[in-house]
Protein backbone atom coordinates (compact mmCIF):
# COMPACT_ATOMS: atom_id res chain seq x y z
CA UNK A 1 0.00 0.00 0.00
CA UNK A 2 2.83 2.19 0.78
CA UNK A 3 5.00 1.50 -2.16
CA UNK A 4 1.86 1.80 -4.54
CA UNK A 5 1.20 5.41 -2.46
CA UNK A 6 4.89 6.41 -3.44
CA UNK A 7 4.33 5.58 -7.31
CA UNK A 8 1.18 7.59 -7.73
CA UNK A 9 2.92 10.37 -6.00
CA UNK A 10 5.96 9.94 -8.57
CA UNK A 11 2.90 9.53 -11.53
CA UNK A 12 1.53 13.07 -10.35
CA UNK A 13 4.99 14.38 -10.46
CA UNK A 14 5.70 12.64 -13.76
CA UNK A 15 2.65 14.19 -15.82
CA UNK A 16 2.56 17.38 -13.75
CA UNK A 17 6.30 18.16 -15.01
CA UNK A 18 5.32 16.57 -18.85
CA UNK A 19 2.95 19.35 -19.04
CA UNK A 20 6.04 21.63 -17.74
CA UNK A 21 7.89 20.79 -20.42
CA UNK A 22 5.77 21.65 -22.80
CA UNK A 23 4.62 24.77 -21.95
CA UNK A 24 0.64 25.33 -22.47
CA UNK A 25 -1.13 28.89 -23.17
CA UNK A 26 -1.91 30.11 -20.19
CA UNK A 27 -2.69 33.99 -21.65
CA UNK A 28 -4.86 35.98 -19.92
CA UNK A 29 -7.68 38.27 -20.55
CA UNK A 30 -8.86 36.52 -24.19
CA UNK A 31 -12.67 38.75 -23.82
CA UNK A 32 -12.65 40.61 -27.40
CA UNK A 33 -11.38 43.76 -26.67
CA UNK A 34 -11.01 47.70 -28.11
CA UNK A 35 -8.72 50.94 -26.33
CA UNK A 36 -10.98 53.41 -27.32
CA UNK A 37 -8.81 56.62 -25.16
CA UNK A 38 -5.27 56.21 -23.58
CA UNK A 39 -4.08 59.18 -21.55
CA UNK A 40 -0.48 58.97 -20.45
CA UNK A 41 -0.26 55.06 -19.20
CA UNK A 42 -3.57 54.72 -18.98
CA UNK A 43 -5.95 52.81 -21.17
CA UNK A 44 -9.50 52.43 -21.42
CA UNK A 45 -10.74 49.57 -22.95
CA UNK A 46 -14.05 48.41 -24.21
CA UNK A 47 -15.43 45.14 -24.42
CA UNK A 48 -17.30 43.90 -27.12
CA UNK A 49 -20.69 43.28 -26.36
CA UNK A 50 -21.83 40.37 -26.56
CA UNK A 51 -25.39 41.20 -26.98
CA UNK A 52 -27.35 42.93 -29.58
CA UNK A 53 -28.82 45.57 -27.69
CA UNK A 54 -26.89 46.25 -24.26
CA UNK A 55 -28.35 47.65 -21.28
CA UNK A 56 -28.43 51.73 -21.98
CA UNK A 57 -25.93 52.97 -18.96
CA UNK A 58 -22.67 51.36 -19.69
CA UNK A 59 -20.20 50.34 -16.67
CA UNK A 60 -16.58 51.29 -15.71
CA UNK A 61 -14.29 49.11 -13.60
CA UNK A 62 -12.10 50.83 -11.76
CA UNK A 63 -9.23 48.33 -10.78
CA UNK A 64 -6.50 48.63 -8.02
CA UNK A 65 -3.25 50.09 -8.65
CA UNK A 66 -2.00 47.15 -7.09
CA UNK A 67 -1.50 44.23 -9.25
CA UNK A 68 -3.61 43.97 -12.49
CA UNK A 69 -7.05 44.30 -14.01
CA UNK A 70 -6.98 41.09 -15.85
CA UNK A 71 -7.81 39.03 -12.66
CA UNK A 72 -11.76 39.97 -13.66
CA UNK A 73 -10.84 38.05 -17.22
CA UNK A 74 -8.13 35.83 -15.94
CA UNK A 75 -9.81 32.84 -18.46
CA UNK A 76 -13.46 32.45 -20.24
CA UNK A 77 -15.00 30.54 -17.56
CA UNK A 78 -13.37 32.76 -14.57
CA UNK A 79 -14.49 35.68 -15.90
CA UNK A 80 -16.20 38.68 -14.35
CA UNK A 81 -16.20 40.74 -17.36
CA UNK A 82 -17.32 37.88 -19.76
CA UNK A 83 -19.95 37.12 -17.19
CA UNK A 84 -21.11 40.95 -17.24
CA UNK A 85 -20.99 40.82 -21.25
CA UNK A 86 -23.28 37.92 -21.43
CA UNK A 87 -25.83 39.30 -19.01
CA UNK A 88 -26.31 41.92 -21.74
CA UNK A 89 -23.90 45.38 -20.01
CA UNK A 90 -21.58 47.31 -22.15
CA UNK A 91 -18.16 46.82 -20.21
CA UNK A 92 -15.41 49.46 -19.72
CA UNK A 93 -12.02 49.06 -17.77
CA UNK A 94 -9.02 50.91 -16.71
CA UNK A 95 -5.91 49.85 -17.45
CA UNK A 96 -3.51 51.70 -15.22
CA UNK A 97 -0.19 50.36 -17.08
CA UNK A 98 2.90 49.90 -15.37
CA UNK A 99 4.37 53.36 -13.72
CA UNK A 100 7.50 54.36 -14.51
CA UNK A 101 10.04 57.04 -12.70
CA UNK A 102 8.38 59.61 -15.06
CA UNK A 103 5.13 59.19 -12.64
CA UNK A 104 6.66 59.39 -9.50
CA UNK A 105 4.78 62.78 -9.06
CA UNK A 106 1.41 61.92 -9.95
CA UNK A 107 -1.01 62.30 -7.20
CA UNK A 108 -4.19 60.55 -5.83
CA UNK A 109 -5.64 63.57 -7.53
CA UNK A 110 -4.45 62.65 -10.88
CA UNK A 111 -5.67 59.27 -10.66
CA UNK A 112 -9.08 60.66 -9.44
CA UNK A 113 -10.26 63.80 -10.76
CA UNK A 114 -7.58 63.44 -13.47
CA UNK A 115 -7.77 59.88 -14.81
CA UNK A 116 -10.91 58.28 -13.74
CA UNK A 117 -12.48 61.68 -14.48
CA UNK A 118 -11.42 61.75 -18.39
CA UNK A 119 -12.36 57.74 -18.34
CA UNK A 120 -15.73 58.72 -17.30
CA UNK A 121 -15.85 61.61 -19.71
CA UNK A 122 -14.81 59.40 -22.61
CA UNK A 123 -17.62 56.76 -21.89
CA UNK A 124 -20.33 59.71 -21.47
CA UNK A 125 -19.64 60.98 -25.02
CA UNK A 126 -19.58 57.48 -26.37
CA UNK A 127 -22.66 56.35 -24.56
CA UNK A 128 -24.70 59.80 -24.78
CA UNK A 129 -25.95 59.74 -20.99
CA UNK A 130 -24.84 62.34 -18.39
CA UNK A 131 -24.49 58.85 -15.64
CA UNK A 132 -22.65 55.96 -15.84
CA UNK A 133 -22.29 53.29 -13.64
CA UNK A 134 -19.11 52.62 -11.79
CA UNK A 135 -17.89 49.76 -10.39
CA UNK A 136 -14.94 49.78 -8.45
CA UNK A 137 -12.73 46.94 -7.06
CA UNK A 138 -10.34 46.76 -4.07
CA UNK A 139 -8.33 49.82 -4.19
CA UNK A 140 -10.25 50.82 -7.45
CA UNK A 141 -13.40 50.61 -5.44
CA UNK A 142 -11.80 53.28 -3.03
CA UNK A 143 -10.84 55.65 -5.83
CA UNK A 144 -14.84 54.81 -7.32
CA UNK A 145 -16.05 56.05 -3.71
CA UNK A 146 -13.60 59.26 -3.69
CA UNK A 147 -15.15 60.11 -7.40
CA UNK A 148 -18.49 59.34 -6.97
CA UNK A 149 -18.32 61.82 -3.90
CA UNK A 150 -16.40 64.62 -5.81
CA UNK A 151 -18.49 64.11 -8.89
CA UNK A 152 -22.11 62.87 -8.25
CA UNK A 153 -23.54 64.37 -11.25
CA UNK A 154 -21.66 61.96 -12.96
CA UNK A 155 -22.21 58.32 -11.87
CA UNK A 156 -25.07 56.82 -11.60
CA UNK A 157 -24.86 53.75 -9.96
CA UNK A 158 -22.59 52.70 -8.04
CA UNK A 159 -21.13 49.04 -6.85
CA UNK A 160 -18.02 49.22 -4.47
CA UNK A 161 -16.21 45.00 -4.64
CA UNK A 162 -14.46 44.54 -1.75
CA UNK A 163 -12.87 47.95 -1.23
CA UNK A 164 -12.15 49.52 1.84
CA UNK A 165 -13.30 52.96 3.27
CA UNK A 166 -12.55 52.60 7.02
CA UNK A 167 -8.68 51.65 7.59
CA UNK A 168 -9.17 51.93 11.07
CA UNK A 169 -8.87 47.98 11.86
CA UNK A 170 -6.46 45.78 13.11
CA UNK A 171 -8.29 42.71 11.81
CA UNK A 172 -6.43 42.59 8.70
CA UNK A 173 -2.55 42.16 8.94
CA UNK A 174 -1.80 45.08 6.06
CA UNK A 175 -3.97 47.96 8.30
CA UNK A 176 -2.00 46.24 10.98
CA UNK A 177 1.53 46.75 9.54
CA UNK A 178 0.85 49.80 7.72
CA UNK A 179 0.29 52.25 10.80
CA UNK A 180 4.28 51.40 11.66
CA UNK A 181 5.18 51.94 8.14
CA UNK A 182 7.38 55.11 7.96
CA UNK A 183 6.18 56.07 4.45
CA UNK A 184 8.02 59.25 4.03
CA UNK A 185 10.94 57.60 3.64
CA UNK A 186 9.73 54.77 1.36
CA UNK A 187 8.83 57.24 -0.97
CA UNK A 188 11.86 59.53 -0.74
CA UNK A 189 14.19 56.78 -1.26
CA UNK A 190 12.22 54.85 -3.84
CA UNK A 191 10.39 57.60 -5.74
CA UNK A 192 8.09 54.79 -7.63
CA UNK A 193 7.69 51.80 -5.17
CA UNK A 194 8.11 48.72 -6.57
CA UNK A 195 5.94 46.26 -6.53
CA UNK A 196 8.19 43.76 -5.72
CA UNK A 197 8.12 45.59 -2.12
CA UNK A 198 4.34 45.30 -1.94
CA UNK A 199 4.40 41.63 -2.84
CA UNK A 200 6.28 40.67 0.17
CA UNK A 201 4.19 42.33 2.03
CA UNK A 202 1.41 40.26 0.70
CA UNK A 203 3.10 36.92 1.18
CA UNK A 204 4.37 37.62 4.37
CA UNK A 205 0.30 37.30 5.48
CA UNK A 206 0.46 33.63 5.16
CA UNK A 207 4.84 32.96 4.48
CA UNK A 208 4.19 29.04 4.30
CA UNK A 209 0.84 28.52 2.86
CA UNK A 210 2.30 30.83 0.12
CA UNK A 211 5.78 30.34 -0.59
CA UNK A 212 5.50 26.83 0.65
CA UNK A 213 2.25 24.69 0.36
CA UNK A 214 0.85 26.36 -2.32
CA UNK A 215 3.64 24.78 -4.85
CA UNK A 216 3.87 21.22 -2.81
CA UNK A 217 -0.05 21.00 -3.10
CA UNK A 218 -0.07 21.62 -6.99
CA UNK A 219 0.99 17.99 -8.46
CA UNK A 220 -1.36 16.57 -5.70
CA UNK A 221 -4.00 17.80 -7.90
CA UNK A 222 -2.79 15.77 -11.13
CA UNK A 223 -5.11 12.21 -11.91
CA UNK A 224 -2.94 9.34 -13.55
CA UNK A 225 -5.35 7.79 -15.72
CA UNK A 226 -3.78 5.96 -18.61
CA UNK A 227 -4.90 6.44 -21.69
CA UNK A 228 -7.46 8.54 -20.16
CA UNK A 229 -8.22 11.96 -22.82
CA UNK A 230 -10.49 13.25 -20.74
CA UNK A 231 -7.76 12.73 -17.91
CA UNK A 232 -4.90 14.67 -19.61
CA UNK A 233 -7.46 17.55 -20.82
CA UNK A 234 -8.46 18.69 -16.96
CA UNK A 235 -4.72 18.41 -16.00
CA UNK A 236 -3.20 20.89 -18.25
CA UNK A 237 -6.04 22.97 -17.20
CA UNK A 238 -5.11 22.63 -13.32
CA UNK A 239 -1.40 23.76 -14.42
CA UNK A 240 -2.92 26.41 -16.36
CA UNK A 241 -5.33 27.87 -14.04
CA UNK A 242 -1.89 27.30 -11.36
CA UNK A 243 0.26 29.29 -13.83
CA UNK A 244 -2.61 32.00 -14.47
CA UNK A 245 -2.78 32.60 -11.28
CA UNK A 246 0.56 32.67 -10.88
CA UNK A 247 1.81 35.51 -13.38
CA UNK A 248 -1.51 37.37 -12.24
CA UNK A 249 -0.09 37.62 -8.19
CA UNK A 250 3.36 38.11 -9.60
CA UNK A 251 2.60 41.04 -12.53
CA UNK A 252 2.67 43.54 -10.27
CA UNK A 253 3.24 47.41 -10.89
CA UNK A 254 5.26 49.84 -9.59
CA UNK A 255 3.31 52.76 -7.44
CA UNK A 256 3.33 56.06 -8.38
CA UNK A 257 5.56 57.68 -5.25
CA UNK A 258 3.24 60.77 -4.46
CA UNK A 259 -0.14 58.53 -4.90
CA UNK A 260 1.43 56.35 -2.67
CA UNK A 261 1.96 58.57 0.10
CA UNK A 262 -1.24 60.16 -0.15
CA UNK A 263 -3.51 56.98 0.04
CA UNK A 264 -0.95 55.76 2.89
CA UNK A 265 -1.00 58.24 5.22
CA UNK A 266 -4.42 59.71 4.51
CA UNK A 267 -6.17 56.35 4.66
CA UNK A 268 -4.16 53.47 6.18
CA UNK A 269 -3.04 56.16 9.14
CA UNK A 270 -5.27 58.69 9.81
CA UNK A 271 -8.44 57.05 8.47
CA UNK A 272 -9.29 60.73 6.86
CA UNK A 273 -12.05 59.17 4.46
CA UNK A 274 -14.65 57.45 6.64
CA UNK A 275 -14.10 60.60 8.68
CA UNK A 276 -15.36 63.11 5.48
CA UNK A 277 -11.82 65.02 6.14
CA UNK A 278 -9.70 63.22 3.18
CA UNK A 279 -8.76 66.57 0.91
CA UNK A 280 -7.47 66.17 -3.03
CA UNK A 281 -6.32 69.06 -4.68
CA UNK A 282 -8.04 71.22 -1.80
CA UNK A 283 -11.05 69.60 -2.20
CA UNK A 284 -12.33 67.97 1.02
CA UNK A 285 -14.26 64.18 0.20
CA UNK A 286 -17.85 64.14 1.56
CA UNK A 287 -19.15 60.79 1.50
CA UNK A 288 -22.58 62.15 2.08
CA UNK A 289 -22.59 63.42 -1.63
CA UNK A 290 -22.78 59.78 -2.44
CA UNK A 291 -26.82 59.62 -3.04
CA UNK A 292 -26.90 57.58 -6.05
CA UNK A 293 -27.82 53.70 -5.81
CA UNK A 294 -25.27 51.83 -3.92
CA UNK A 295 -23.81 48.47 -3.53
CA UNK A 296 -21.84 47.54 -1.21
CA UNK A 297 -19.81 43.72 -2.21
CA UNK A 298 -17.51 42.33 0.60
CA UNK A 299 -16.02 38.35 1.25
CA UNK A 300 -16.85 37.27 4.49
CA UNK A 301 -12.88 35.57 4.64
CA UNK A 302 -11.21 38.64 2.87
CA UNK A 303 -7.79 38.45 4.90
CA UNK A 304 -6.64 41.72 2.97
CA UNK A 305 -9.99 44.05 3.27
CA UNK A 306 -11.78 43.05 6.03
CA UNK A 307 -15.26 43.22 5.96
CA UNK A 308 -14.51 46.04 8.85
CA UNK A 309 -13.06 48.39 6.47
CA UNK A 310 -15.93 47.80 3.60
CA UNK A 311 -19.31 47.72 5.96
CA UNK A 312 -19.22 51.35 7.04
CA UNK A 313 -19.34 52.54 3.78
CA UNK A 314 -23.18 51.34 3.40
CA UNK A 315 -23.83 53.58 6.58
CA UNK A 316 -21.71 56.57 5.64
CA UNK A 317 -23.37 57.81 2.19
CA UNK A 318 -26.70 59.52 1.92
CA UNK A 319 -28.39 57.44 -0.95
CA UNK A 320 -31.66 55.98 0.38
CA UNK A 321 -31.05 52.58 -1.80
CA UNK A 322 -28.29 50.76 -0.66
CA UNK A 323 -27.40 47.54 -0.62
CA UNK A 324 -25.14 45.30 1.26
CA UNK A 325 -24.14 41.86 0.20
CA UNK A 326 -21.40 39.62 1.93
CA UNK A 327 -19.87 36.46 0.24
CA UNK A 328 -18.86 33.52 1.87
CA UNK A 329 -15.45 33.65 -0.18
CA UNK A 330 -12.10 34.76 -0.05
CA UNK A 331 -10.89 38.48 -1.66
CA UNK A 332 -9.11 36.73 -4.69
CA UNK A 333 -12.31 34.01 -4.78
CA UNK A 334 -14.43 36.66 -5.29
CA UNK A 335 -13.22 36.99 -8.86
CA UNK A 336 -11.97 33.59 -9.50
CA UNK A 337 -14.07 31.44 -7.56
CA UNK A 338 -16.37 29.13 -8.43
CA UNK A 339 -19.03 31.47 -6.20
CA UNK A 340 -18.20 34.49 -8.46
CA UNK A 341 -19.32 32.76 -11.73
CA UNK A 342 -22.46 31.28 -9.92
CA UNK A 343 -23.35 33.90 -7.38
CA UNK A 344 -21.38 36.69 -7.00
CA UNK A 345 -21.61 37.93 -10.66
CA UNK A 346 -25.78 37.21 -11.16
CA UNK A 347 -25.96 39.07 -7.81
CA UNK A 348 -24.37 42.00 -9.24
CA UNK A 349 -26.14 41.87 -12.43
CA UNK A 350 -29.57 41.30 -10.95
CA UNK A 351 -29.24 44.52 -8.87
CA UNK A 352 -27.70 46.79 -12.27
CA UNK A 353 -30.62 45.32 -14.24
CA UNK A 354 -33.14 47.47 -13.14
CA UNK A 355 -30.95 50.52 -12.78
CA UNK A 356 -29.48 50.57 -15.82
CA UNK A 357 -32.39 52.19 -17.61
CA UNK A 358 -32.44 55.71 -19.23
CA UNK A 359 -34.84 57.91 -17.40
CA UNK A 360 -35.63 61.47 -17.92
CA UNK A 361 -32.83 62.62 -15.49
CA UNK A 362 -29.86 60.66 -17.24
CA UNK A 363 -30.41 62.16 -20.77
CA UNK A 364 -27.16 63.61 -21.80
CA UNK A 365 -27.68 67.84 -22.07
CA UNK A 366 -23.87 68.35 -23.69
CA UNK A 367 -25.18 66.56 -26.30
CA UNK A 368 -28.15 69.40 -27.29
CA UNK A 369 -25.27 72.02 -26.23
CA UNK A 370 -23.81 70.38 -28.93
CA UNK A 371 -25.77 70.44 -31.53
CA UNK A 372 -27.19 74.33 -30.88
CA UNK A 373 -23.09 74.89 -31.08
CA UNK A 374 -23.38 73.24 -34.44
CA UNK A 375 -26.67 74.95 -35.15
CA UNK A 376 -25.09 78.40 -34.07
CA UNK A 377 -21.38 77.34 -36.31
CA UNK A 378 -23.67 76.81 -39.41
CA UNK A 379 -25.73 79.94 -38.70
CA UNK A 380 -22.42 81.53 -38.38
CA UNK A 381 -20.95 80.61 -40.95
CA UNK A 382 -23.97 81.40 -43.33
CA UNK A 383 -23.72 85.17 -41.87
CA UNK A 384 -20.59 85.43 -42.80
CA UNK A 385 -20.95 84.29 -46.41
CA UNK A 386 -24.11 86.79 -46.55
CA UNK A 387 -21.26 89.45 -45.50
CA UNK A 388 -18.82 88.78 -48.21
CA UNK B 1 13.27 14.60 17.04
CA UNK B 2 15.31 17.27 19.60
CA UNK B 3 15.12 17.06 23.48
CA UNK B 4 12.94 20.23 24.39
CA UNK B 5 15.47 20.77 27.18
CA UNK B 6 17.76 21.27 24.53
CA UNK B 7 15.48 23.10 22.52
CA UNK B 8 15.36 25.69 25.78
CA UNK B 9 19.27 25.68 26.21
CA UNK B 10 19.03 26.80 22.46
CA UNK B 11 16.62 29.42 23.37
CA UNK B 12 18.40 30.87 26.35
CA UNK B 13 21.40 30.61 24.08
CA UNK B 14 19.89 32.80 21.55
CA UNK B 15 18.44 35.11 24.00
CA UNK B 16 22.68 35.57 25.42
CA UNK B 17 23.41 36.49 21.47
CA UNK B 18 21.13 38.68 21.93
CA UNK B 19 22.25 40.46 25.07
CA UNK B 20 26.00 39.92 23.74
CA UNK B 21 24.77 42.80 20.38
CA UNK B 22 22.39 44.96 22.70
CA UNK B 23 25.69 45.15 24.21
CA UNK B 24 27.90 45.85 21.53
CA UNK B 25 25.42 48.51 20.37
CA UNK B 26 25.86 50.25 24.06
CA UNK B 27 29.56 49.63 23.57
CA UNK B 28 29.46 50.88 19.81
CA UNK B 29 27.44 54.14 21.08
CA UNK B 30 29.49 55.10 23.77
CA UNK B 31 33.09 54.50 22.05
CA UNK B 32 33.45 54.18 18.31
CA UNK B 33 30.04 55.99 17.72
CA UNK B 34 30.80 59.16 19.63
CA UNK B 35 33.94 59.66 17.34
CA UNK B 36 32.36 58.82 14.38
CA UNK B 37 29.83 61.40 15.63
CA UNK B 38 33.02 64.20 15.90
CA UNK B 39 32.54 66.95 13.66
CA UNK B 40 35.53 66.59 10.97
CA UNK B 41 37.84 69.21 10.35
CA UNK B 42 39.88 70.50 6.94
CA UNK B 43 39.32 70.96 3.51
CA UNK B 44 37.55 67.52 2.91
CA UNK B 45 35.51 68.26 5.93
CA UNK B 46 31.95 67.65 3.99
CA UNK B 47 32.76 64.70 2.73
CA UNK B 48 34.03 63.63 5.60
CA UNK B 49 31.21 64.68 7.89
CA UNK B 50 28.63 62.54 5.45
CA UNK B 51 30.72 59.81 5.11
CA UNK B 52 31.20 59.25 8.65
CA UNK B 53 27.50 59.72 9.00
CA UNK B 54 26.59 56.20 7.53
CA UNK B 55 28.58 54.08 10.22
CA UNK B 56 25.64 55.31 12.52
CA UNK B 57 23.02 54.42 9.72
CA UNK B 58 24.73 51.34 9.31
CA UNK B 59 24.81 50.49 13.38
CA UNK B 60 20.87 50.91 13.67
CA UNK B 61 20.68 48.73 10.91
CA UNK B 62 22.06 46.27 11.64
CA UNK B 63 20.87 46.71 15.32
CA UNK B 64 17.45 46.26 13.93
CA UNK B 65 18.29 43.70 11.44
CA UNK B 66 19.60 41.65 14.71
CA UNK B 67 16.24 42.35 16.88
CA UNK B 68 14.22 41.19 13.98
CA UNK B 69 16.20 38.09 13.29
CA UNK B 70 16.34 37.19 16.80
CA UNK B 71 12.43 37.50 16.82
CA UNK B 72 12.08 35.82 13.87
CA UNK B 73 14.43 32.76 15.46
CA UNK B 74 12.42 32.69 18.72
CA UNK B 75 8.82 32.12 16.50
CA UNK B 76 10.87 29.36 14.66
CA UNK B 77 11.87 27.92 18.10
CA UNK B 78 8.17 27.51 19.28
CA UNK B 79 7.23 26.54 16.13
CA UNK B 80 9.45 23.72 15.99
CA UNK B 81 8.57 23.01 19.70
CA UNK B 82 5.21 22.43 19.11
CA UNK B 83 5.82 20.21 16.16
CA UNK B 84 7.65 18.16 17.90
CA UNK B 85 4.77 18.28 20.87
CA UNK B 86 2.02 17.06 18.24
CA UNK B 87 4.53 14.11 16.39
CA UNK B 88 6.68 12.80 19.16
CA UNK B 89 4.75 9.80 19.34
CA UNK B 90 3.11 9.33 15.58
CA UNK B 91 6.82 9.50 14.46
CA UNK B 92 8.43 6.47 16.20
CA UNK B 93 8.36 3.24 13.91
CA UNK B 94 8.98 3.00 10.36
CA UNK B 95 8.66 6.30 8.22
CA UNK B 96 6.25 5.65 5.27
CA UNK B 97 4.68 7.48 2.28
CA UNK B 98 1.85 8.15 4.54
CA UNK B 99 3.98 8.82 8.07
CA UNK B 100 5.81 12.16 5.60
CA UNK B 101 2.51 12.91 4.27
CA UNK B 102 0.80 13.51 7.68
CA UNK B 103 4.43 15.02 8.94
CA UNK B 104 4.38 17.79 6.52
CA UNK B 105 0.69 18.86 7.04
CA UNK B 106 1.18 19.11 10.78
CA UNK B 107 4.61 20.77 9.90
CA UNK B 108 2.76 23.31 7.75
CA UNK B 109 0.05 23.94 9.66
CA UNK B 110 2.02 24.55 13.38
CA UNK B 111 4.09 26.69 11.16
CA UNK B 112 1.83 28.67 9.65
CA UNK B 113 -0.43 29.29 12.54
CA UNK B 114 2.33 30.11 14.86
CA UNK B 115 3.60 32.23 12.61
CA UNK B 116 0.34 34.04 12.19
CA UNK B 117 0.28 34.58 16.12
CA UNK B 118 3.48 36.34 15.70
CA UNK B 119 3.02 38.35 12.40
CA UNK B 120 -0.35 39.70 14.59
CA UNK B 121 1.32 41.08 17.40
CA UNK B 122 1.98 44.62 17.34
CA UNK B 123 5.34 43.90 18.18
CA UNK B 124 6.31 42.55 14.88
CA UNK B 125 4.78 45.65 12.92
CA UNK B 126 6.55 47.92 14.90
CA UNK B 127 9.62 45.98 14.59
CA UNK B 128 9.28 45.79 10.96
CA UNK B 129 8.55 49.53 10.65
CA UNK B 130 11.81 50.12 12.21
CA UNK B 131 13.84 47.59 10.29
CA UNK B 132 12.05 49.10 7.22
CA UNK B 133 12.47 52.64 8.90
CA UNK B 134 16.44 52.17 8.93
CA UNK B 135 16.61 50.41 5.51
CA UNK B 136 15.46 53.40 3.87
CA UNK B 137 18.19 55.12 5.67
CA UNK B 138 20.68 53.05 4.74
CA UNK B 139 20.33 52.64 1.49
CA UNK B 140 19.52 56.53 0.83
CA UNK B 141 22.85 57.11 2.27
CA UNK B 142 24.71 54.99 0.13
CA UNK B 143 22.99 56.35 -3.13
CA UNK B 144 23.81 59.55 -1.62
CA UNK B 145 27.34 58.46 -1.30
CA UNK B 146 27.43 56.82 -5.01
CA UNK B 147 25.88 60.12 -6.15
CA UNK B 148 28.55 62.48 -4.51
CA UNK B 149 31.58 60.33 -5.02
CA UNK B 150 31.25 58.37 -8.16
CA UNK B 151 28.66 59.69 -10.19
CA UNK B 152 29.36 63.43 -10.15
CA UNK B 153 33.39 62.97 -10.29
CA UNK B 154 32.45 60.99 -13.50
CA UNK B 155 30.14 63.46 -14.72
CA UNK B 156 27.23 61.17 -15.01
CA UNK B 157 23.54 62.01 -14.21
CA UNK B 158 22.23 61.06 -10.82
CA UNK B 159 18.68 60.03 -9.64
CA UNK B 160 18.61 63.48 -8.07
CA UNK B 161 19.08 64.97 -11.44
CA UNK B 162 16.81 62.76 -12.99
CA UNK B 163 14.05 63.36 -10.17
CA UNK B 164 14.47 67.10 -10.46
CA UNK B 165 13.44 66.08 -14.45
CA UNK B 166 10.86 64.15 -13.96
CA UNK B 167 9.33 66.98 -11.43
CA UNK B 168 9.18 69.65 -13.75
CA UNK B 169 7.86 67.01 -16.81
CA UNK B 170 5.31 66.02 -14.42
CA UNK B 171 4.25 70.33 -13.78
CA UNK B 172 4.64 70.59 -17.40
CA UNK B 173 2.46 68.25 -18.57
CA UNK B 174 -0.26 69.06 -15.84
CA UNK B 175 0.02 72.88 -17.21
CA UNK B 176 -0.64 71.25 -20.94
CA UNK B 177 -3.31 68.92 -19.44
CA UNK B 178 -5.19 72.27 -17.99
CA UNK B 179 -4.85 74.69 -20.38
CA UNK B 180 -6.07 71.92 -23.27
CA UNK B 181 -8.92 71.53 -21.34
CA UNK B 182 -10.11 75.21 -20.89
CA UNK B 183 -9.81 75.92 -24.43
CA UNK B 184 -11.69 72.80 -25.43
CA UNK B 185 -14.19 74.28 -23.14
CA UNK B 186 -13.93 78.05 -24.33
CA UNK B 187 -14.14 76.03 -27.55
CA UNK B 188 -17.55 74.15 -26.67
CA UNK B 189 -18.72 77.45 -25.36
CA UNK B 190 -18.56 79.23 -28.58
Amino acid sequence: MNGLNLIDDQEKFRHGMEIFLNPPDFSVGKTPSEIIFQEDKMKLIHYIPTVEKPHPVPILIVYALVNRYYILDLQPDKSMIKKLLDEGFDVYVIDWGYPSGVDRYLTLDDYVNGYINNAVDKIRERSRLDKITLLGVCQGGTFSVMYAALHPEKVKNLVALVAPVDFDTDKGLLHLWAKSLDVDKIVDYYGIVPGDFLNAGFLLTDPFRLMIDKYVGLFDRIECEPNDTACSIRNEETIKNFLRMEKWIFDSPDQAGETFRQFMKDCYQKNLLIKNEMKLNGKKINLKNINMPLLNVMAEFDHLVPNDASKPLTEAVSSSDKETLVFPTGHIGIFVGSKSQKEVCPRIAEWLKPRSHVDGTNEKKPDLAKKKTHEQKRKNRKSKVNIK
Amino acid sequence: MRDPDRLGMEKSSFESTQEFFDMWLKVYNATTGRLVEMPALGPTREKSDKMMKGFSTFANLFAAGMDTSSNLQSVFMEAMRKVHEKTATDMEGEISPEKCKDFYKIWIETYSETFKDFLKSGHFASDMGKLNSYLMDFQKYNREMLEENYLKSMNLPTKTEIDEINKELYSLKKTVKELTSQIKELKEKK
